[in-house]
């Protein structure tokens, strides 16, 4: 094993990187070399202080909410009642609240709901920071304590408060009232739980729920103070029996001019960048009032808003401002109905489309017609694949043999009759009840034989195309060894959802996650018959 | 800074009076007909004569029942300290019987400086707990046991309370079974073997009367003349809070928060917001203090839902109530966008965007809990086609959007009708 690279980043530090503003972390790294001793000052922010001025304008539009908590925490060493905190996502709450605690320089626990995803990683990770433990090699990354039981965790948790507020008494009265940069104010200990919501979808969310929301009253401590953190508003919990209320402190959504405030913060040319946000902040806003969605949709359109400017640091006139936007208008309708950017590598205008938020699944939009071709690489048995597996989904299995007959499925649509109101009504329930259901399910079978059947039928078209070539005519040379490997590649890129086994038949089902846009690109790019496939009702 | 030291003082001293809950109970127990005295008398008389005794303390959540508990027990085991063994469990804890067992094992060995031992089995901590209370009844020692949340106690077997309950029939044995719960059909939950070994003893807390609050409002709030406070600052405190105490306008901001919930700890909450928005440059209360907690307490959160929505969002709110308006039982993602294409193209506007967009606000309304899924399973399914309901009433999503900044006309039009 030789040298073992412990990654000794101290608790603080990955905190702090987390937040806006970056502290100087040198002292911690000086001393990565020696063993880390862990002290009191472990409970406070290291690194230097943060004056009240720098804290507001860290958090432009956030004034109120920081006074209210200021408030709300108190004075030093004055007991507090529970707050709870909430507030849409990216509204600054959990990195409001630990620059709080810097600028006041309390000693504070934080355990956040999403990183501690059990009952007991959430309690043993408190009691580990409470015990300034630290899993490591040498105690093979054990916790301090073995703890899952609500039970447990309070004696266990109340054992070591009171030890901890002792010694901060100690050290308080110790060094009087002058104290440097660092180490910790008063002998209150504050504990934060972020993602509160979460736990609501734990197992025994039940009874962990009312425990945590109840935690006040089991410690009976006035020493420590509770701040819980949650993305939804307290009448989410109502419904959890042993709910008690707690202090609410709520942050809205920032509004637009607050957005342009933050946007604007880190920016080199303000002035430029205001220029821009003028043409994009407004329609932007109406669909989406979140910072993080914001800045990366801006990051990349302010690159092309500066792309015909030849010096990033001028300030723009009327003139180039007009100009600059007669450049850029072309460019705003497509990306504002765009939620996923990825530069393509293949030097071409087009871009991909993609929206890789849950499962990933790639839709076309379908606000980029223009773009008839498909913008991936797919080899043409696995865009037949992708074709049959539409097929599957959309089609109920009772018409497949009917729709892949040998005259290749162009007499399906004979059927026509007068619709009468009743029918037409049924139509429409029955429209209504696709709607409702989504793509079907399929098993393997039923997905080779529709590729097969249309693998031929595209051959015969071929034929018909050019009939001196003799060389197309290769019978069933489409279905070759590697068609499973191509649909698990499929199903890896998520066009092909691998669902459960069927309890009665024992096989995998299949499901076709690709919408119908996609799925006619694809066919227009095989010059395959989709719609005639199709089975509408 | 005279001044702000002193009121900086003072709101350490307010604060830690209203987290001191024994603080707060103290002078609304001292009358004899209190639940105070009626508890205190009968803990105390089965202490003396050496019975058994079990008793209910019910009432809504927040009005003070353990908090007179404790105050009994304290006074209790000032009086007896020898006497006395006080066992403490809760509902939400140790509801299980296991945890049960092996927490009354872990606090008796404590009190009485035995060895307790972690890996004691269900059946070795039972039988402890009956052979201590053996024990302690022939030594003529009582044995209280305070269950907070009677209720969930009784939920499954019951085994808990039948074991204690049946111990307590014997002659040898000396214990109190104090429960406590916020249901006031607790006894009715039991068996009927537990329920026939258990006095029906109940002590009812109601919320506190008009006087008590004046009462309460003052013995939390004003400050004590021989502290180490500037005298002069303290009586000009007090006398600033007499003044507000009295003042109508106050009287009407307290009965309307009291309206929704008139319990000892709702007010607490609203004094701590009141004391925590005092200005440390006066350092002194005003009325303006109470009316911004007032404000900051009784909030809308679907309201304030509404206001942080984007204008997108909001069309698919409104897509879906026209949905629900049709009567249509359960929809999706997919018929909510059809919707809102059947409005584009009635009502054409800037606002049509693509279906990935429409999702990512889909997907912001579920987070926000505006909208949600009709039922959990279904997990498989993406989420365009999990069937999802408002749960936002109409009135809710109308009020809302009317104090919506900026709110497009169109919307107003479409929710009107």
């Amino acid at each position: 094993m030789g040298k073992v690279e412990s990654p000794e980043i101290t608790r603080r530090a990955t905190r702090s990187s987390s937040s806006t503003a970056v502290t100087s972390n040198e002292v911690e790294t000086a001393k990565i070399t020696e063993p880390y001793k862990p002290t009191l000052n472990d409970f406070v922010f290291g690194g230097e202080r943060l004056s009240f001025d720098d804290l507001l304008s860290s958090f432009p539009s956030r004034g109120n909410q920081i006074r209210e908590l200021l408030r709300l925490l108190g004075p030093v060493n004055s007991p507090m009642l529970p707050l709870f905190i909430y507030g849409g996502p990216s509204t600054g709450k959990t990195s409001t609240i630990l620059q709080i605690f810097r600028y006041l320089s309390r000693p504070f626990v934080y355990a956040s709901c999403l990183t501690c995803y059990s009952p007991r990683i959430l309690f043993e990770s408190v009691l580990n920071q409470l015990l300034l433990h630290k899993k490591n090699a040498a105690n093979r990354y054990s916790s301090a304590k073995h703890c899952d039981k609500p039970a447990d965790f309070v004696n266990f948790l109340r054992e070591d408060l009171v030890g901890v507020i002792e010694n901060l008494k100690r050290s308080s009265k110790k060094l009087g009232s002058n104290k440097p940069a660092g180490r910790p104010n008063g002998n209150m200990l504050y504990l934060i739980f972020d993602n509160l919501e979460l736990i609501r979808e734990w197992d025994k969310s039940s009874s962990i729920l009312p425990f945590m929301f109840n935690l006040y009253d089991f410690l009976k401590l006035q020493e420590v103070g509770l701040i819980f953190i949650s993305n939804t508003s307290p009448d989410t919990y109502y419904s959890n029996m042993g709910y008690t209320e707690h202090v609410p402190v709520y942050f809205p959504e920032y509004t637009e001019e607050d957005l342009r405030q933050i946007l604007t913060r880190n920016q080199e040319n303000r002035k430029l960048y205001s220029s821009f946000l003028d043409v994009v902040l407004r329609p932007f806003c109406r669909t989406t009032r979140r910072v993080d969605e914001l800045s990366t949709a801006f990051s990349a359109l302010f690159r092309k808003y500066c792309e015909s400017l030849s010096d990033l640091a001028s300030v723009p006139n009327e003139e180039m401002k007009r100009r600059l936007f007669s450049h850029f208008q072309p460019h705003i309708a497509p990306s504002l109905n765009e939620v996923f950017w990825v530069p393509s590598k293949s030097s071409t205008e087009v871009e991909i489309n993609k929206d890789t938020r849950r499962k990933g699944s790639v839709r076309k939009s379908q606000g980029c017609e223009h773009f008839a071709q498909i913008d991936f690489h797919l080899s043409t048995s696995a865009k037949y694949l992708l074709i049959s597996a539409f097929l599957a989904s959309r089609n109920p299995a009772t018409l497949d043999a009917s729709l892949f007959d040998s005259t290749g499925g162009s007499d399906s649509r004979k059927r026509k009759r007068k619709a009468s109101e009743k029918s037409m009504e049924q139509k429409e329930a029955a429209e209504q009840e696709l709607l409702m259901k989504g793509p079907g399910t399929f098993p393997l079978e039923r997905l080779l034989a529709i590729f097969q059947c249309i693998i031929s039928v595209a051959d015969s078209f071929d034929e018909e195309e050019h009939e001196n070539d003799v060389l197309r005519v290769e019978g069933d040379g489409g279905l070759m060894s590697d068609v499973l490997l191509q649909l698990s590649s499929l199903c890896n890129a998520n066009f092909i959802i691998k669902g459960k086994s069927c309890p009665l038949e024992g096989s995998t089902r299949y499901r076709s996650t690709i919408s119908e846009d996609l799925a006619l690109k694809v066919a227009r790019s095989l010059k395959f018959p989709l719609p005639n496939y199709l089975y509408r009702r | 800074m005279g001044i702000e030291n002193q009121a900086e003082k003072s709101l350490n001293l307010i604060r830690s009076r209203i987290c001191n809950p024994n603080f707060i109970f103290k002078p609304l127990s001292d009358s004899p007909d209190s639940n105070y005295s009626k508890l205190k008398f009968i803990i105390s008389s089965s202490i003396t004569e050496a019975c058994n005794n079990s008793i209910l303390l019910l009432g809504p959540r927040g009005s003070g029942k353990v908090a007179v508990l404790e105050l009994v027990l304290n006074d209790l085991l000032e009086q007896y300290p020898d006497t006395i063994t006080v066992i403490r469990l809760n509902g939400l804890l140790h509801s299980e019987d296991n945890s049960a067992f092996k927490e009354i094992a872990r606090q008796l060995c404590m009190e009485h400086n035995l060895l307790f031992s972690k890996m004691a089995s269900f059946d070795d901590n039972s039988q402890f707990m009956i052979a201590m209370l053996r024990e302690c009844g022939l030594a003529h020692k009582t044995i209280i046991f305070a269950l907070d949340e009677f209720d969930l106690f009784a939920q499954g077997k019951q085994r808990l309370l039948y074991s204690l309950l049946d111990a307590m029939q014997s002659v040898t044995s000396q214990a109190v079974v104090v429960g406590v719960s916020c249901r006031l059909d607790a006894d009715q939950l039991l068996e009927k073997r537990v329920r026939s070994r258990f006095s029906h003893r109940k002590l009812l807390f109601l919320p506190p009367s008009k006087e008590d609050v004046q009462r309460l409002l003052e013995h939390v709030l004003s400050l004590p003349m021989d502290s180490n406070l500037a005298h002069d600052y303290a009586t000009g405190f007090n006398e600033k809070l007499q003044s507000i105490l009295a003042d109508e306008r106050f009287k009407e901001i307290i009965s309307t928060y009291l309206n929704s919930n008139p319990t000892v700890n709702h007010l607490l909450r609203f004094l701590f917001l009141a004391i925590s928005h005092m200005e440390l440059k006066s350092g002194f209360l005003s009325l303006e203090n109470f009316k911004v907690a007032l404000s900051s307490l009784q909030r809308q959160p679907k309201q304030e839902c509404i206001k942080d929505c984007s204008i997108l969002e909001i069309y698919i709110l409104i897509c879906m109530k026209r949905l629900e308006i049709k009567e249509q039982n359960s929809y999706n993602f997919i018929s909510v966008m059809k919707e809102y294409k059947s409005i584009h193209d009635s009502f054409p506007t800037s606002d049509y965007y693509a279906q990935n967009v429409c999702l990512r606000a889909f997907e912001h309304l579920l987070q926000r809990e505006l909208i949600c899924f009709t039922e959990n399973r279904g997990h498989g399914q993406s989420i365009e086609f999990r069937p999802v309901k408002l749960v936002i009433s109409y009135a809710e999503l109308q009020e809302g959007l009317k104090s919506y900044r900026s709110c497009p006309a169109i919307l107003l039009k479409l929710i009107d009708r």
